[in-house]
């Protein structure tokens, strides 16, 4: 390897590092970490901003700006207080409801946004039927990891990989990845049910208060609902239709949000813009340009010649390899780094003569969304259910959490193993 | 202690204790826009904020609602209260 492949894996494992330490936050060190790869003749600016993956900045943006103003009609508390009357108050059926309806809006938004919009209704019906939230809390966490994995766009990791590979297109991701999130999801749900039945026990007066509620008053704003209600369906259909009409998916849901916002008025932009995460945006071009010093330099490619030597070229081998490797780095590390890096990796093993790349991208997928259920750093939405519970005074602890968590992660990971090998390695 | 009074004709509210807590039943006495404007008001303001079960609002049909009312934020919900001009005045005694 040349002088400047050592200098390009210097800077990314200090980078890695200090990301991974969390001393400063992710958004800073990676950026830095991308100047410095600019700034030491690593890459050119030019050759960096190549890099940049714009589609997977769009669809964000998009998607972000979108779900911002959507919530501010009461549409998710709406459905959540709907479900909670559906199954007559019972807080078992509630915390089944609220899992299965965090999974659904995790597929279809980011799983940050999405636990952002449960975490305080679901402290509102747990208040009201006297139940700690806490079971509530912990479902949810895994729903929107579940749910995330099921989509192109429900987790940043699938984001990444649609962006990188034309072929796998929005219903590309639904037809390989929906039917085993249902799977996880459906082998979670009476775990869940068994584990925390006889923590929320409650009485049938808080029950008959629950069922008491007038949802029509939930929602604030009929007229803006409607207006979102409309993007976001057209939105979505947008997505499945992506390919047919040949447009990127960022195209998609920028079209969507601009034209949400030309609805709405000129009032709503400057909020909602000032509501996109930019902190992670930066955090996703600092990576890119980070990662690229590596691709430029040969070390990836290098990276895959090793693997490919470790599994011999063996598909299954190296699909396992991806998969269980991804869900243990991303129990523990950061995934969207994790995916950053292995996206070239596998492109490079296209080059070396892998000729069916598509259980590894699926297995990247999986390893990467699903190993976030296993500690409780091990995603951005676990961390924040955390964050929010413990302000409140319901604090998640980290063994605790790994308790449960690691567990029913490597089980997840063992049912994608299964469904991969039957699915494209026989 | 903190007091407060209200008009009667619109509104009536009976305050009680829940746990730690404070729970208010406010029921609006016919349909008066600028009341349910303001309780309005005041829920945006408590849903708007950082903290998620500070004061949790529940409403049921006939304009009535009940408000759970954390010990540490009962002042700042009374005085929300005035703000959206649901009570004539607050004092302490």
């Amino acid at each position: 390897m040349e002088q400047q492949a050592y200098w390009a894996i210097a800077i990314f494992l200090v980078i890695y590092g200090l990301i991974i330490s969390e001393k400063i936050h992710r958004t800073i060190v990676a950026m830095i970490g991308a100047i410095l790869m600019v700034a030491t003749g690593i890459v050119s600016q030019e050759v960096a901003l190549h890099h940049i993956d714009f589609n997977t900045l769009g669809l964000l943006i998009g998607m972000m700006i979108i779900v911002s103003i959507t919530a501010e009609t009461g549409l998710f508390r709406y459905m959540a207080v709907w479900a909670a009357k559906k199954v007559k108050g019972e807080p078992v059926w509630i915390l089944v409801a609220l899992a299965s309806i965090t999974a659904l809006g995790s597929a279809f938004l980011d799983n940050v946004t999405t636990v952002l919009l449960m975490v305080p209704v679901t402290f509102s019906i747990t208040r009201q039927l006297r139940v700690s939230p806490t079971p509530f809390l912990i479902t949810q966490i895994f729903a929107a990891n579940v749910g995330g994995t099921a989509t192109l766009i429900g987790d940043p990791p699938n984001i990444m990989i649609g962006s990188a590979v034309e072929e796998l297109t929005f219903m590309a991701f639904i037809n390989n990845l929906t039917p085993i999130a249902i799977i996880v999801m459906l082998v979670y749900l009476p775990i869940f049910v068994f584990m925390f039945r006889k923590q929320i026990h409650t009485t049938p007066e808080l029950k008959a208060g629950l069922m008491k509620l007038d949802i029509s008053a939930i929602i604030t704003d009929h007229k803006l609902l409607r207006k979102c209600l409309i993007m976001m369906g057209l939105t979505i259909l947008g997505f499945f239709l992506h390919q047919t009409v040949h447009l990127e998916s960022a195209t998609v849901a920028l079209a969507g949000a601009f034209v949400l916002l030309l609805m709405t008025g000129e009032h709503k932009m400057e909020e909602s813009l000032s509501r996109v995460e930019w902190t992670t945006i930066f955090f996703f071009i600092g990576l890119f340009v980070l990662v690229s010093g590596l691709v430029e330099t040969g070390v990836i490619a290098q990276l895959a010649a090793r693997a490919i030597d470790l599994t011999g070229g063996d598909l299954v081998a190296t699909s396992m390899l991806i998969l269980w490797l991804s869900a243990i780095a991303s129990a523990f590390i950061d995934n969207i780094p994790f995916v950053a890096t292995m996206i070239p990796l596998i492109q490079e093993m296209g080059q070396m003569g892998v000729t069916d790349l598509e259980p590894l991208w699926w297995s990247l997928a999986l390893g990467a969304c699903l190993g976030g259920n296993g500690t409780l750093i091990g995603a951005s939405a676990n961390l924040i259910v955390a964050g929010l519970a413990g302000k409140e005074g319901h604090p998640i602890r980290f063994l605790s959490f790994l308790k449960i968590g690691f567990p029913l992660m490597l089980l997840s990971i063992a049912l994608c193993s299964i469904y991969i090998y039957l699915r494209y390695l026989i | 202690m903190v007091t407060y009074s209200y008009d009667q004709g619109k509104l009536d509210i009976q305050e009680s204790k829940d746990g730690e807590d404070t729970s208010f039943a406010i029921r609006v006495i016919g349909d008066d826009p600028q009341m349910l404007q303001g309780l309005k008001q005041v829920q945006r303001t408590f849903e708007e904020n950082q903290d998620f079960d500070d004061v949790l609002f529940y409403a049921y049909p006939g304009h009535e609602y009940k408000i759970i009312v954390q010990q540490q934020y009962y002042d700042d919900f009374v005085t929300e209260l005035f703000k959206a001009r649901l009570l004539d005045s607050v004092a302490r005694k």
